[in-house]
């Protein structure tokens, strides 16, 4: 009994609330990866690692895609800036 | 002209740096070899000491530097101050051989992996505790049912 008084508040959002609100909310996107574990030190020399992070165009991946962490992002970013300025990456891909 | 305190004093004379620089690919290989050495004397000079020195060698470009698709890299690591660093830019920045350099400090952020990782550590050994704890407890409780 404890599980459906839990439960019942949930239905009546579901039939009232939930469909006008739904044109309101932003699109989700739909290429999500699991969040992956970033080493605590990133390594602007380890090229192999960084390119995952950089899809065919040579672009830095967005952080809605790649699923990171804010904090890991930047410091994956400015890895990957370090390597470009050293010609270790591209700064685009032809 | 800045007074550094004590304290400040004894923050710049522990610092690592990552120094990297891409030698012209034609240059000959006694000139590449002197041009190193020179640097490393330079390092030592000024204070600073050399904990590695890499010679990684030929490598492509990712993209090309001064129409050239080919780059002779090597890297240093360097304890000390920051003013062997101030130097040493300096006369990379002349050099003419030398088509591109950059120094990262790196102390600051390995310290900082350090810290993460001994914190967890800790937290993996705690939670490893308590689970042997809580075992402890429900077989007791077991035991007594």
């Amino acid at each position: 009994m404890a599980e459906n008084d839990f439960e019942a508040p949930r239905e009546r959002e579901m039939a009232g609330g939930d469909e006008p609100y739904n044109d309101k909310m932003p699109r989700r996107f739909q290429r999500r990866r699991p969040r992956q574990v970033i080493p605590d030190y990133v390594d602007w020399r380890d090229v192999d690692y960084l390119r995952q992070f950089i899809p065919e165009r040579g672009k830095i991946m967005p952080r809605r895609i790649s699923m990171i962490s804010a904090k890991d992002q930047r410091r994956i970013a400015t890895a990957i800036k370090r390597a470009r300025s050293m010609a270790l990456l591209p700064f685009v891909w032809e | 002209m800045r007074l550094y305190s004590q304290k400040e004093e004894i923050k710049l004379a522990n610092r690592t740096y990552e120094v990297m620089y891409i030698i012209d690919p034609e240059t000959e290989v006694d000139k590449i070899t002197t041009l190193n050495e020179t640097i490393g004397q330079l390092i030592e000079k000024e204070g600073g000491t050399i904990v590695r020195m890499d010679d990684i060698g030929r490598r492509n470009l990712a993209y090309p530097i001064k129409k050239k698709k080919e780059g002779y890299y090597v890297l240093f690591e360097v304890d000390g101050s920051g003013q062997e660093i101030l130097e040493l830019e300096r006369r990379m920045r002349v050099n003419d051989a030398i088509m591109r350099y950059i120094t990262v400090r790196v102390d600051e952020d390995r310290k900082k992996a350090e810290k993460i990782q001994a914190k967890r550590e800790k937290r993996t050994s705690q939670r490893a505790k308590f689970r042997q704890t809580e075992g402890t407890a429900e077989t007791a409780a077991e035991a007594s049912v």
